[in-house]
């Protein structure tokens, strides 16, 4: 499906935004920023702070007018309908729960709106507290709750509306890690049950990585790639996507050469490094090559055979994880290198490398991105 | 008490000391002042309430006799009822006058609410007399309204109840407490997160619902403020119905005032007092019990 076929695809069924821009000021927060969102996907959009994110997803919701562009939901065109019009709801960043009211009475002020009678009320906000276990929770108040507890109620305050698509603004950030990482699960597994579009804004790529089915990355009010988690990691499209996204080290050169769908980076005062080019890579331009930790090998012994990029350095920290170590290798030209090696077996040859030692890092050319720009 | 049956260690023995003293030093100095100036005077005054008493003769005893005076006499009874009457229609038209101000300035002026608020204190700063007396100016026969609605041919002859009237006791007491309604409205409203307004919105709420649901509740503290600064000080006003009000303008605080200073009856006047506070009390007490408001502080 192209892109084109996408949006009208998401401007039919799904959500879709076309072209919406918003200016504050000399400021543009939103920047010609276009995508779709099927039924049932859990879409991410993930971005450093002031990156645009929440500005997008507050013009879904109608509460920021976007200054250029449109919004389309479910084949309507929805840009200027207020708030409360709009099948569309938000879980905010810091919760916005009414404190004047019971937990109870704040999951029913949305069914209270819509004027639902009264039993249905009861059984739903009754049936989603349990969704998220809350069962006698309804007469405390917000205050009386921990961040975690505020977090689900929240959730369930939009949720029992049944909008056609749940916009999360940083639902988690202000949670310690344990409660996060259990609320992730639960919101995935809810999201499945519900069969609910999620578009989950978030500045932790490890949360997008985890929970999404597509991701957006956003910076300076533009999309830069939208993709499914493998591909956004595997195949960034700039080097701002690869360095936001996981861990990644990166070598500044110039351009030596580009053949056989490979580019030739000379990197000063170390090595000429070969990796995939990406983009309009030319001779003579300058470059990043970029490579992920996790494809790289260390050994006390310099690659037999096979054509690796390699370099040599002294190895100055080991950070041992359980699952995997980390090594930092100071190289040449003093930058440091991280390197992960799983630990597959406590009789390897990588256990024998300690401090201070002379080491090679290597690996193989198809998994270095050359970035120009 | 350490294990060892050591006397406490005189470093931590100190600390102690040094905690106290700073608290004793902090919360003492007002204390006393309120005990010596505030406190006293008021127990003196709640003991003499049970004293003989007469024309400039107090006399230690315990006798109901004052309360029974002033409860059984019909005129006081009567005085008594136009003063709640009156102050609490006046409390009545304050609120319909200051919450809209308050409204206003806190939701939708978006950048000179503070200079706006403090117009509305610039009369407070002028002394209180002088403000009633500019009143007189004002509703007086041939004060300025009377004066313009006669050139403006609306009315014949100056309208008599303008000034020494409970209608003129009502028109000074709103300009005089209406700042005191406005700005704990105004900081209750301007205190209402905006992600809650939102999320109203995103709920369905419309702008009734969101002011029926989310404004009114969460600036019933700020209203309620408002009433205890307003309403209790108000039933013990006597400089204005002493200057406006008239026969028909007058005050329980007129009251209590004469028996003090003109009557020599303080035994009287203090009964009077503890009456209107006993009132009020109750009526504070009601006022929370039916807005909830335990719930919100």
């Amino acid at each position: 499906m192209t892109i084109r076929e996408g949006l009208q695809h998401g401007k039919e069924n799904g959500l879709a935004v076309e072209h919406l821009v918003k200016r504050f000021g000399p400021l543009v927060a939103v920047d010609d920023v276009s995508f779709s969102v099927a039924p049932g996907e859990f879409f991410s959009l993930l971005g450093p702070s002031g990156s645009g994110k929440t500005t997008t997803l507050r013009i879904i919701g109608g509460l920021t007018v976007p200054d250029e562009g449109e919004v389309y939901l479910g084949g309507e065109r929805i840009t200027y309908w207020p708030p409360e019009k709009r099948d569309v709801n938000i879980v905010f960043q810091n919760y916005a729960l009414f404190p004047h009211l019971t937990v109870f009475e704040n999951v029913a002020f949305g069914p209270r709106r819509r004027g639902w009678p009264e039993r249905k009320i009861r059984e739903e906000v009754t049936r989603f507290l349990k969704m998220v276990h809350l069962e006698g929770y309804e007469g405390k108040y917000p205050r009386q709750l921990s961040g975690g507890e505020k977090q689900r109620v929240a959730l369930i305050r939009a949720l029992i509306m049944h909008p056609k698509v749940l916009l999360l603004d940083e639902p988690l950030g202000a949670l310690d890690l344990k409660i996060r990482q259990e609320l992730q699960l639960e919101l995935i597994r809810i999201q499945e049950e519900v069969g609910i579009t999620f578009i989950y804004v978030t500045h932790d790529q490890g949360e997008a990585l985890t929970m999404a089915d597509r991701i957006a990355v956003m910076n300076r009010g533009k999309i830069l790639q939208i993709g499914d988690p493998k591909t956004i990691y595997e195949q960034p499209v700039n080097r701002f996507v690869a360095h936001f996204i996981g861990n990644t080290n990166f070598f500044e050169g110039q351009v030596v050469k580009v053949e056989g769908g490979m580019a030739l980076v000379d990197v000063p005062g170390l090595a000429q490094i070969w990796g995939v080019p990406v983009g309009e890579v030319r001779a003579g331009l300058p470059a990043s090559v970029s490579v992920r930790p996790e494809k790289m090998y260390i050994s006390r012994h310099p690659p037999k055979g096979g054509s690796f990029n390699v370099l040599q350095g002294i190895v100055e920290d080991m950070i041992y994880t359980g699952v995997s170590t980390e090594f930092i290798v100071r190289l040449p030209t003093g930058q440091q290198v991280r390197v992960f090696a799983q630990n597959i077996s406590k009789d390897a040859e990588i256990w024998k490398i300690t401090w201070d030692e002379k080491v090679w890092v290597y690996w193989r050319p198809d998994r270095s991105l050359v970035f120009v720009e | 008490m350490s294990t060892l049956g050591l006397p406490i260690p005189y470093s931590r023995w100190r600390r102690t000391v040094q905690q106290y003293a700073g608290l004793v030093l902090n919360v003492f100095p007002p204390f006393i002042y309120l005990l010596l100036f505030f406190y006293a005077p008021m127990a003196l005054l709640f003991v003499m309430s049970f004293w003989k008493s007469g024309y400039m003769e107090l006399e230690p005893a315990f006798t109901l006799e004052n309360y029974r005076a002033f409860l059984s006499n019909p005129t006081y009874r009567r005085i008594m009822w136009n003063t709640f009457v009156t102050v609490t229609g006046v409390m009545a038209l304050l609120v319909v006058v200051g919450y809209p101000i308050a409204y206003f300035l806190a939701r939708m002026v978006r950048r000179y609410d503070a200079l706006l608020i403090y117009l509305l204190i610039i009369p407070v700063e002028i002394n209180y007399l002088i403000r009633i007396y500019a009143w007189k100016i004002v509703l007086g026969r041939s004060g300025i309204i009377n004066a313009a609605l006669m050139y403006l041919g609306l009315i014949d002859e100056p309208l008599r109840f303008l000034l020494y009237s409970r209608t003129a006791v009502m028109i000074v007491l709103i300009h005089e407490w209406l700042p005191y309604v406005v700005i704990p409205v105004y900081v209750a409203l301007k205190g209402v997160p905006q992600e809650i307004v939102e999320a109203a919105r995103d709920l369905g709420a419309g702008r009734w619902d969101v002011f029926r649901y989310i404004y009114l509740p969460l600036s019933l503290p700020g209203l309620f403020a408002s009433f205890i600064l307003v309403y209790i000080p108000m039933l013990g006003e006597f400089a204005i119905p002493s200057i406006v009000g008239g026969p028909s303008g007058y005050m329980l605080g007129n009251v209590i005032e004469s028996q003090f200073l003109a009557a020599g009856n303080w035994g009287l006047g203090s009964a009077i007092g503890f009456l209107l506070l006993f009132i009020t009390l109750v009526l504070v007490a009601i006022v929370i019990k039916v807005t909830g408001l335990e719930e919100l502080m």
